[in-house]
């Protein structure tokens, strides 16, 4: 026992973290209601709250907060006031040093229980027994939002309006419509994230149900069996990579495949393309194919620097040059689909043969259920959190060019630095001077602004967030932190006791097999190209984009997620050992530490000491 | 009369006459499941033998006085017993079967004297009886018909063990005259044994086979003398869920005289190695699987892998008498109502 524990639970205080060093006044870069505010320390100090390191691996810039704040009103909208799931109302985040803590907010009052219960049971009723239909409905919608975002212009501002405004009589100034333009930016992401979580909660439900009802009858039944015979074959997500395959094998049949080499960069490769009428003809493909599938993000989609595929080639040429490779080398580079299939099925038919009969009507029908919400379960990531929002950034980015354009930033992606609030303030200005002919005091107020906060971020992301604040709770009861982030009672049972550090690091199991190698921790997907062959990738959470590294790394460790993570999926298809959801791996493990990825157990074991560097 | 048999002749069904384990190896052999080959003792055989030496007189008198808590005399009785039992020889009839098979074994084996295991095959199921009358007799590497007639005597003396005969005091059944059948099957040399379920014993969960292996012939494992290598596997994937190598300290050996097993330490670079490869899983998978499909219950199979080969062999198969009591939570009415439970909206307001 640590004679230094904190007072409060085993885990520190919220109101007990120091600024780190250098980063102070970061609290600037969040709205006052994102901080543990002394005024609201009763309450606050007494509740649980645990690092959200899935989805916010990296201190938040202050623009990026936007993707806090709409995912969580449009959680909580349909969790609370649509579905009324009964014993959990929204979740609450708090930020500290920039990096973001969650807290779900439990309904106690039994009878307020019931109430809900009623209405659950009718709102989610409807959506399980139309679920295709209005899954087909959602989809149409996304794909009429994207639409909707690409035609968004965003104006410039003219010496003169042009002579439609006074002939025409039909248009607005430019001052109207750029802050029109942008606050139109700003509602069709918030649209986004309504979509984004119309289905999720019940999407993950079905399939939470399905899992715990095998785990009653078969209690050893490993978790990705569970995972393995819900999982789609035909997934949208598999698609990207897949294309990619294709156009691999049709670089090879028509003799282009020579401009595929290994260093070369995406334009080297194109512009030797573009020489021959193989290359053409080949490049003309790759063009059809680009909409949508390069639509992929380089990472989970947060933060504004996952730019799509489309932004940056790199990783899909990285990933062709991989596959034609093997393709000369004899490889079978496809996904072994009816494989995949058959396993699937013989699973099913194997685990419900071992089921009494009692059981066994309600187990195939919860995992027709699953195998039916399933698709948006996997789907959605690729509308919204790919699509939509590597686009919605790139729309932002217009807006950081017109305010650089005119001198309020010294460069296009620094408005990512100011809060949303604060480019509406700059561009306030900014269409305020562009109409008077005055002096904007834009220039001189916010680089400087953007400097230090370029400084803190980078101080702030070499700072270790504890996985948990505030109480340890007894029991985690909230279905939905169970569901959707795996933090269980004994996941924060085992956060708390490695509170005093250790050599052992506990997970999901995620992907069985045992293997010891040298770590490469990545914090960010900046990171992804120093990844080297045979190394273990240990790392937050990772994203389908990150696809062409896992044929480099012999194992894979995160931090957050659940067998049903991106990692875990990409582990047990690449037949590589995985421990998901350690809580604080890429906080304790080093670049170039020795370590054991027990993927049956769930176990990572760090051997002896660092030998490298943490930073590449 | 015929009092031996074959293995591969025997079924369930003979069970009242040869005993459980003689009749179960019998079914394995049936499903073609692979087993040492071997043939049984009938229980008829101890009652030849009984008959013919004349013991029988001798054995009522030794028990007339016995009563359930008298230790002593019940000491007494069962040193008188088995004293006369040793003395007293394998009737011709007997000794001429146990020889006539013996020696096709020796034809199968392609060695004069083969090494075989000699066991008591106990009559009735439950085992936990079988334990207390004393029906659990091992001989192993014994060779020659001489020496297997002993061991076979040997077996039926262990029926007046002074715990077979407390036993059989206690439930007031020392009259019944007690009857065992006998067991004799070829050695293997194992270089790993163990015992593996068919089922998870501790969580009770039908799809893992949980396996306990050590170095060395069975001995070690099923006496409990050293602590086995754990594997707990999915009989659906043959994937190890969870495994626990242990230090293993001791195993047994075929005596270097050829006769009878040897315990000696494990030397210390194969203490701590891990005794089965993922290859021989998968063959234990198949079959745990094949057990369990004869049988159509969940079973507890000793086996042994051959030294020098990749041969897997069952040596006993029992079934698995006592599984956890798992909580039973009735399933679910349906899967609707499954998913409201998950959210917490089973609980409505009552009317």
């Amino acid at each position: 026992m640590a004679s230094s524990a904190p007072a409060v639970g085993a885990f520190p205080s919220p109101y007990a973290i120091e600024t780190p060093p250098g980063c102070e006044g970061w609290q600037d870069m969040y709205p006052y209601y994102a901080l543990f505010d002394e005024r609201r320390r009763t309450t606050d100090e007494n509740r649980f709250w645990f690092w959200n390191s899935m989805h916010f691996p990296v201190p938040m810039p202050a623009f990026d907060a936007i993707c806090i704040d709409s995912p969580y009103q449009a959680v909580g909208a349909w969790q609370n006031r649509v579905f009324a799931v009964p014993p959990a109302m929204g979740i609450d985040y708090r930020c500290v040093n920039g990096y973001i803590y969650i807290s779900g907010n439990p309904v106690t009052d039994p009878a307020k229980i019931a109430e809900r219960a009623e209405f659950f049971q009718k709102r989610a009723g409807h959506y399980y027994e139309n679920w295709n239909e209005l899954y087909a409905k959602w989809r149409a919608k996304m794909e009429a939002l994207i639409a909707e975002l690409g035609e968004l212009q965003v104006p410039s501002l003219p010496e003169y309006e042009p002579d439609e405004v006074v002939f025409e009589h039909d248009r607005n100034t430019a001052f109207y419509e750029v802050l029109d333009c942008y606050g139109r930016a700003l509602r069709l992401g918030d649209l986004m994230w309504q979509n984004h979580f119309e289905f999720l909660l019940l999407g993950y439900g079905a399939y939470a149900t399905f899992a715990d009802l095998c785990k009653a009858n078969l209690p050893d039944i490993p978790d990705q069996h569970i995972a393995q015979m819900v999982a789609g074959i035909d997934v949208l997500l598999f698609k990207p990579d897949s294309e990619l395959r294709r156009l691999a094998r049709l670089a090879i049949d028509s003799g282009a495949d020579g401009a595929f080499v290994e260093g070369r960069t995406p334009a080297q490769i194109e512009a030797e393309l573009a020489q021959t009428d193989a290359g053409k003809a080949w490049l003309a493909e790759l063009e059809q194919v680009k909409d949508p599938w390069f639509n992929m993000a380089t990472g989970d989609g947060l933060y504004h620097y996952y730019r799509s595929w489309l932004d940056d080639p790199s990783i899909p040429y990285a990933s062709l040059i991989g596959h034609i490779a093997a393709l000369r080398a004899g490889e079978d580079i496809d996904r072994p689909t009816e494989e995949i299939q058959r396993e699937r099925d013989r699973l099913a038919a194997e685990y419900g043969a071992l089921l009494s009969d009692e059981a066994r009507g309600p187990w195939g029908d919860l995992l027709a259920l699953s195998r039916m919400v399933f698709p948006y379960v996997e789907e959605h990531k690729f509308f919204c959190d790919y699509w939509f929002l590597t686009r919605w950034w790139n729309k932002i980015r217009e807006f950081g060019a017109l305010l650089a354009e005119h001198g309020f930033l010294e460069d296009g992606e620094d408005l990512f630095q100011l809060t949303r609030h604060e480019v509406a303030t700059a561009l306030d200005e900014l269409v305020l001077t562009w109409a008077t002919g005055g002096e904007a005091l834009g220039p001189k107020h916010w680089p400087p602004i953007v400097a230090r906060r370029k400084q803190i971020l980078e101080r702030l992301g070499e700072w270790t967030p504890p996985p948990a604040l505030g109480v340890t709770p007894e029991a985690v009861t909230d279905p939905m932190t169970i569901m959707l982030w795996g933090v269980t009672t004994e996941r924060v049972q085992e956060w708390a006791r490695q509170q005093d550090g250790g050599s052992e690091l506990n997970g999901a199991p995620a992907s069985p097999g045992v293997v010891e190698g040298v770590a490469r921790v990545v914090k960010s997907v900046h990171e992804i190209a120093d990844v080297r062959d045979g190394e273990i990738l240990v790392c937050s959470i990772t994203s389908p984009a990150w696809a062409p590294i896992f044929s480099k790394i012999t194992a894979a460790v995160t931090d957050i997620g659940g067998v049903m993570s991106h990692a875990a999926i990409v582990c047990r298809e690449y037949g590589l050992p995985s421990v998901v959801g350690t809580g604080r791996a890429t906080a304790q493990i080093r670049t170039g530490q020795k370590i054991r990825v027990d993927g049956s157990a769930g176990v990572v074991t760090l051997l002896g000491g660092a030998e490298g560097s943490q930073s590449a | 009369m015929t009092h031996c048999l074959p293995l591969v002749e025997l079924r369930s069904t003979d069970e009242p006459r040869f005993g459980g384990k003689s009749a179960s190896l019998g079914e394995l052999l049936a499903a073609e499941i692979p087993v040492p080959p071997g043939f049984a003792l009938a229980t008829s055989a101890f009652r030849e033998f009984i008959a013919e030496s004349g013991l029988d007189g001798r054995i009522a008198d030794a028990l007339a006085h016995v009563s359930p808590g008298d230790i002593d005399a019940i000491g007494a009785a069962s040193h008188a017993i088995s004293e006369a039992m040793r003395f007293a020889p394998v009737p011709d009839s007997v000794r001429e079967e146990i020889a006539q098979h013996y020696a096709e074994l020796a034809q199968a084996a392609g060695d004069a004297a083969p090494p075989v295991a000699v066991r008591s095959s106990a009559l009735g199921e439950d085992s936990q009886d079988a334990t207390f009358a004393g029906q659990q007799e091992t001989y192993l590497w014994v060779r020659e018909v001489d020496h297997v007639c002993d061991a076979v005597r040997d077996c039926w003396v262990s029926l007046y063990s002074a715990p077979a005969i407390s036993y059989r005091a206690r439930l007031e059944r020392a009259d019944i005259e007690p009857a065992m059948g006998v067991t004799v099957q070829l050695m293997v040399d194992a270089a790993v044994s163990g015992v593996m379920f068919t089922c998870n014993p501790v969580s009770g969960d039908p799809s893992m086979v949980a396996i306990n292996a050590s170095w060395g012939l069975g001995l070690a494992v099923v006496g409990g003398e050293v602590t086995p290598d754990d594997y707990l596997v999915s009989k659906i994937t043959r994937e190890i869920v969870r495994e626990h190598i242990n230090a293993k300290q001791v195993e047994y050996v075929p005596d270097a005289g050829g006769r009878g097993a040897v315990r000696h330490e494990v030397p210390a670079e194969r203490r701590d190695a891990r005794c089965l490869d993922e290859q021989v899983i998968g063959s234990l998978i198949d079959v745990a699987r094949a057990v369990e499909r004869h049988f159509k219950s969940h079973q507890d199979v000793e086996w042994a892998l051959a030294r020098g080969g990749e041969e897997l062999f069952v040596v006993q198969s029992r079934p698995v008498t006592a599984l956890p009591k798992r909580e039973h939570t009735p399933p679910p009415r349906s899967a609707i109502a499954a998913v409201m439970s998950t959210f917490g909206a089973d609980r409505t307001k009552p009317d």
